[in-house]
């Protein structure tokens, strides 16, 4: 749980040690846990498979990475029931949200180590909560921090806020924070550890995470934006475009009639040893590949850059060589085809709405037909009715609009393009 | 012997079996039992007969654990790189004989098959398959399903496993194509920093051939069977879904061969006794992450407590530790009870209740015992058993007011969050 930004968390602390004597009081713990369940019925599942344990160590609530869920005595007597519930939601979310697990690994990314860096770890699980955890039925417990409270933006992962901030006089008063091992990956002194009683295994909480996330994939209406992205990627993390981008335009540029393949065209080099055996040989059909490039006005200079530096390294890799890259600049109209050799500036010409079919057009008309059109768009566009005779592939730059659901199919991609182009999509927010 | 050595009083032969003591010193490492999941799922995937794919980054060793593998099945191991081989190496090399109209032309194999053929049984490793051409990918299709190679067919005693490296770290791979992919188990690879320590240290782990316990094998096939066909029930849509988005390609996808393999895959576990890490692994590894998940839940289910026997015997109701099922578990008796209602049924379901809440947390029977309140008809007298759950009420009333509270300060904009 979050510390209170203010000195009453200390205050808090002392009258708990006054109390010292009070048992826990497992009637009120339980009735926020209901209450909780029932405002957020889609995270039941996660609360319930949680095991209380008793604890006069922690200073509020803390979890482990065994979803173990540690309550001081003092604590609950001194919260009413309400901030109660928040706080069960606050630190179930730790756990579904996998924080000790990516704590863990950011730090072995970018080399944090210290208790410091646990505590920014713990700081900046609570940012990505606490941003919209609450509200609809619970109330945010006193002194919950916000990524506000840090001057920072809402909405972002833990691994972006703590890009964002340093300790220093603003997270002083937060030395007091502690959601335990769950939160930050750091094991603490009142830790049953892996070998103690009623800890979940790696298998028995991916089961819980699998069900919250259907839960939420099933009924996504009243969901926060922050949980259903959770649900969307907790078991498909994205995937960085680059290595998409760059497998698809390999892939559609190496099949059949064009690439690297063997083919009985031309004696095998082993011919010469084996005699009387007819070999194939292995032969380099450099692909075409034509680059259609949405420059409507709802995509970024840098974007395009980006991407078609990409798709450009990608068909050397594969083979092709620099003239056989060609680039279409598209808006309503498609202007003129460039050579990529032709030097880096191409101009990218246009603005104002798109029309990718003229695109289409103008890549097949011109010159020997390519075998691979990838298209860089935003997607807000009419696409061509037929297939085209070659393979396609769309890059697809991540707009957030708002995005239909559907519960049967977790593959659904909303306003897609034709299944016929094999569809990446670049910059998703989750992908680094 | 030149000038410059530093050794000068020794000679150079001599200088190489010191070399050589030393080389062995290192090479002598011991292995020892040591729990290790992936290393279960793998062995218990090749005992189960079914062609692995090890995904992994390169260096991690996979070809270590293989050779590992074949040394305690003993079993010769075979490796062959799919990445440097051609087409015709899988699909046999056409030799045109002397009268091909009448004899037509045989498809002759490569050496190490022959070589495998001969010994009848034996360990085969196509390294680096993600790194293969689409042609010769195409032609291990057969090998790894038919298990042809060329005029040849693999002995049953041979077993397939294969490994690749992720799309990411292989600079110039090419993705696997789905129906290639859908006849691997695949495996993440990843290494665990303490079995490498041990391992640098001396001492890795040891794969076994998992005891299959020999009393327990039709209840094994029943019990996959039951799950499997229980899951595509009611999930027909999961029978068959091509990988669709990009980042599932070359990866795991349910097919009717695909969830054969996972029928296969848990009578194996079961009779096994393996832990349900391993399961998770081979069945997520064969059906992909989702409709694995799907049948992991299900296989929950089917391990909870059958309501009857609960309904059956209260009193000696041995409900589950965990909140989530223990909550599932009751449930269910209501569920039952709805199906079925009658009125001796209706109080041994109180009866539940109450051992639920005196063995476990008040709020898990909050709803169960609203539900089987709402079932009561009107010739059904209330039992004694309803005062014991006076607690649920006060703690549900509770957690109105609770709610009520909450209401009234979320309704404010200020505090609402978002």
């Amino acid at each position: 749980m979050s510390a209170p930004t203010t000195g009453n968390r200390q205050a808090g602390a002392q009258r708990a040690g006054a109390q010292r004597a009070g048992a826990l009081d497992l009637d009120k713990l339980f009735a926020a846990r209901l209450h909780a369940a029932r405002v957020r019925p889609y995270l039941a599942t996660a609360l319930f498979a949680l095991h209380t344990v008793e604890s006069r160590q922690v200073p509020t609530m803390a979890v482990d990475r065994h979803w173990r869920c540690y309550v001081s005595p003092g604590f609950v007597d001194r919260t009413p029931v309400e901030e109660l519930a928040g706080v069960w939601v606050h630190e179930v979310s730790h756990l579904l949200r996998d924080h000790h697990g990516r704590g863990d690994r950011v730090a072995r990314e970018r080399g944090l180590t210290g208790p410091g860096e646990r505590l920014r770890m713990n700081i900046a699980a609570d940012c990505e909560i606490n941003d919209d955890a609450y509200g609809e039925g619970l109330v945010r417990p006193e002194g919950a921090l916000t990524p506000e409270y840090l001057g920072l933006d809402p909405g972002e992962l833990m691994e972006d806020y703590l890009r964002q901030f340093r300790l220093g006089p603003l997270t002083q008063e937060l030395v007091w924070l502690d959601c335990g091992s769950g939160a930050d990956g750091l094991e603490r002194e009142w830790d049953l550890g892996p070998d103690g009683a009623h800890g979940l295994t790696a298998q028995e909480q991916d089961a819980v995470r699998f069900r919250v996330a259907q839960g939420i994939n099933g009924r996504p209406g009243s969901t926060p934006a922050g949980w259903r992205r959770w649900a969307e990627e907790a078991f498909h993390p994205p995937q960085p475009w680059r290595e998409l981008l760059g497998a698809a335009v390999r892939s559609a540029a190496s099949g059949a009639g064009a690439g690297e393949d063997y083919s009985y065209a031309r004696p095998s080099r082993r011919s010469a040893a084996l005699p009387g055996a007819v070999l194939p040989s292995l032969r380099r059909r450099p692909p075409r590949v034509c680059v259609v490039i949405d420059t409507s006005g709802s995509v970024s200079d840098d974007e395009l850059g980006s991407a078609l530096l990409e798709v450009a390294a990608i068909a050397r890799a594969v083979g092709g060589r620099s003239d056989m890259v060609s680039v279409v600049p598209c808006d309503a109209a498609a202007r003129i085809v460039h050579p990529l050799c032709s030097g880096e500036g191409i101009p990218l010409l246009g603005g104002g709405g798109t029309d990718l079919r003229t695109g289409f057009a103008k890549a097949l008309g011109t010159g020997p037909r390519p075998d691979v059109i990838v298209v860089l768009t935003d997607g807000q566009t009419a696409w061509p009715a037929r297939r085209p005779p070659c393979r396609t592939v769309v890059g697809l730059f991540h707009r957030n609009r708002g995005s239909r659901w559907s519960e049967d199919d977790p593959d659904y991609v909303p306003d897609s393009p034709p299944a016929w182009a094999r569809v990446v999509t670049i910059g998703s927010p989750g992908a680094r | 012997m030149p000038s410059h050595t530093p050794f000068p009083a020794t000679s150079a032969p001599a200088q190489l079996d010191v070399a050589e003591r030393l080389l062995a010193l290192l090479r002598d490492t011991t292995t020892e039992p040591r729990p290790d999941d992936q290393l279960e799922a793998l062995t218990l995937a090749v005992a189960a007969d079914l062609p692995v794919l090890l995904w992994g980054e390169p260096g991690i060793g996979k070809t270590a654990a293989l050779t590992q593998l074949a040394e305690n099945l003993d079993l010769p191991l075979t490796t062959v790189i799919a990445s440097v081989h051609e087409p015709s190496d899988f699909s046999g090399l056409p030799v045109v004989g002397d009268d091909p109209a009448e004899q037509g032309v045989p498809m002759a194999p490569p050496d190490w098959a022959v070589r495998l053929v001969r010994a009848g049984r034996g360990l085969l490793f196509l390294d680096e398959l993600s790194t293969a051409p689409p042609a010769v990918q195409a032609a291990l299709l057969r090998l790894v399903l038919e298990r042809r190679i060329g005029s040849l067919r693999l002995p049953s005693g041979v077993r397939i496993v294969a490994a690749a490296n992720p799309r990411g770290s292989a600079a110039d791979g090419w993705e696997l194509s789905p129906p290639l992919a859908n006849r691997f188990v695949h495996l993440q690879w990843t290494h665990d920093h303490d079995v490498v320590l041990r391992g640098l240290g001396g001492t890795w782990p040891r794969a076994t051939l998992p005891r299959l316990d020999a009393g327990r094998l039709p209840a094994a096939v029943d019990h996959a069977r039951r799950a499997v066909c229980g899951l595509l029930t009611t999930r027909p849509a999961l029978v068959h879904r091509l990988p669709s988005t990009e980042t599932r390609r070359g990866g795991a996808w349910p097919s009717p061969r695909s969830w054969d393999m996972t029928i296969r895959l848990l009578a194996f576990a079961h009779a096994a006794g393996s832990s349900r890490e391993v399961l998770s692994m081979l069945v997520r590894g064969t059906v992909g992450d989702g409709p694995g998940l799907e049948l992991l839940a299900a296989l929950d289910r089917m391990d909870l407590p059958d309501p009857e026997e609960l309904l059956a015997d209260p009193a000696g109701a041995d409900l589950p530790e965990r909140g989530d099922r223990r909550q599932a578990t009751l449930d269910g008796v209501v569920a039952a009870v709805r199906k079925r209602p009658d009125r001796s049924r209706w109080d041994a379901a109180w009866a539940v209740l109450v051992r639920a809440l005196e063995t476990g947390a008040p709020d898990l029977v909050v709803v169960p015992a609203t539900t089987l309140a709402a079932l009561r008809q009107e010739d059904w007298d209330v039992p004694e058993a309803i005062e014991r759950l006076a607690g649920v009420v006060a703690l549900s009333r509770r957690a109105d007011l609770s709610q009520e509270r909450a209401a009234a300060r979320t309704g404010d904009p200020v505090g609402a969050g978002r």
